[in-house]
């Protein structure tokens, strides 16, 4: 009778069991601290999908080179002028800087100030993007053997990127500012106010527990504060475009536009060895 | 066996577009999804259960291989590869029109399941005006898509199952 049952309501059967199996995996995420752990299974997939994603990459950064280069050949002329011009007074202003740099030293030496060691990069290529609307991650051609690791942070020249979350041996993950599971200690250059900022799943990014009166305007410059185990102090984040005093709240809200562009990442730096020292 | 296996070849290489050429392009911000083609196929080709079966395995792929929290795609392609088989016997399949039809239908299924799941864990905080916009127009395009993919997929699982029914 109940095996009869089972059989004819087999199909029902087979989705629902499939249907908590996935409520059950997305809510153990949910509820695991760092959200993500994917284990073997996860660098099995990525050792087969990881070479298939830098060879299509590379296809699709040549094709898009070779039409950006029949594109821009009519603009070269007139930027070759404009280059030369900014050549000049790049020369000029990077003998003043020469001149600032050595008395800089010299007041350092002075004021006996150590030097603060720069910190230890690799320079990776993006070879892919998760295609969902609403999350923010890169997949990246570099990763353990590297001396990339988990919860390294990822910048670029123009500011903060994110960190890594997922560490191969030739690949790693890179979750971006405007995921909705990033979150980043941050500083006001101007008022040294410390808040939260926090991703949206859209490109402009919030910034939460601001103190109810702290001093922050539209313009201001953000900065890793540097308090928490992930990200070094003093690298870019964005700044702020907006500041809303919701009422009834505690805290003050800002949002912020990340200095960085993060729609189009092609290379990243990724900070080793300076990233949590736990939690990897 | 052999069918799975191919099955898990073309989910490989759909994951492979998508993470790189196709979440480049965007038209609109939405993004083409070769993936949900295949299971919304085995779906319409198979029946419910195998339909089931596919999107949930292509579902936690795409969730391994793209960075998203697990489960949400599980989930999402789950419900479209067993609805999809539910027209099993009731539907023509000869129709050019059915698979952009129901690769229209289970984009929208997908969505609704991944943007409702995401929201009852707080991962997903969107306007329902702009989940919509980006739904429909994903919808749009994977319809497009989807006649000549089924087509070719129905040819090749032909293929396959006559292949796996030749006597040895």
């Amino acid at each position: 009778m109940l095996s009869s049952t089972l059989i004819r309501h087999r199909r029902l059967l087979v989705f629902l069991t499939l249907g908590v199996v996935a409520l059950a995996v997305l809510t153990e995420q949910v509820r695991s601290p760092d959200r993500r752990r994917i284990g073997w299974a996860g660098d099995a997939v990525e050792f087969v999908l990881a070479p298939a994603a830098m060879v299509l990459s590379r296809i699709g950064g040549a094709v898009s080179g070779a039409w950006s280069v029949l594109n821009e050949i009519g603009t070269l002329r007139t930027e070759n002028a404009h280059l030369r011009a900014e050549v000049g007074r790049l020369r000029e202003e990077n003998a003043r800087l020469r001149a600032s740099e050595q008395e800089n030293a010299r007041l350092r030496t002075l004021l006996g100030f150590k030097e603060q060691e720069p910190y230890q990069t690799v320079a990776v290529r993006v070879v892919g993007r998760d295609p969902s609307d609403w999350f923010s991650t890169v997949l990246v051609d570099r990763g353990t053997l590297a001396g990339i690791r988990r919860n390294d942070s990822a910048v670029t020249s123009d500011g903060l990127v994110g960190h890594v979350i997922e560490a191969g041996l030739t690949w790693s993950r890179v979750l971006l500012l405007p995921d909705p599971r990033s979150a980043v200690g941050v500083l006001v250059v101007r008022s040294r106010e410390a808040g939260v900022v926090e991703g949206q799943g859209q490109p402009l990014l919030r910034v939460k527990y601001l103190a109810r009166d702290a001093d922050v305007q539209p313009g201001d410059e953000v900065v890793t504060s540097g308090l928490g185990p992930i990200y070094p102090r003093s690298l870019v984040v964005g700044s702020v475009v907006e500041v809303s005093h919701p009422s009834g709240d505690m805290f003050e809200e800002a949002v912020v536009r990340p200095s960085a562009d993060l729609s189009h990442l092609e290379e990243l730096l990724i900070i080793v060895g300076d990233g949590a020292q736990g939690a990897r | 066996m052999t069918r799975l296996a191919v099955y898990g070849i073309l989910a490989v290489v759909s994951l492979a577009l998508e993470v790189t050429w196709l979440s480049v392009i965007r038209p609109g911000g939405a993004v083409l999804d070769p993936l949900l083609i295949l299971v919304v196929s085995a779906g319409l080709l198979r029946g419910p259960e195998e339909g089931a079966v596919v999107g949930a395995a292509a579902g936690l792929l795409q969730d391994v291989a793209t960075g998203v929290p697990l489960g949400l795609g599980m989930l999402g392609n789950l419900c479209a590869g067993f609805s999809a088989g539910l027209g099993e016997g009731r539907i023509y399949l000869e129709n050019v029109w059915l698979p952009g039809i129901a690769a229209f239908a289970m984009t929208m299924v997908r969505n609704a399941v991944w943007i409702g799941a995401g929201h009852l864990v707080s991962l997903v905080n969107v306007s329902p005006g702009e989940a919509l916009r980006v739904t429909a127009l994903a919808a749009c395009y994977n319809g497009v898509i989807a006649i000549p993919i089924f087509q070719w997929l129905r040819r090749l699982d032909g293929m396959l199952q006559r292949l796996s029914e030749r006597p040895r």
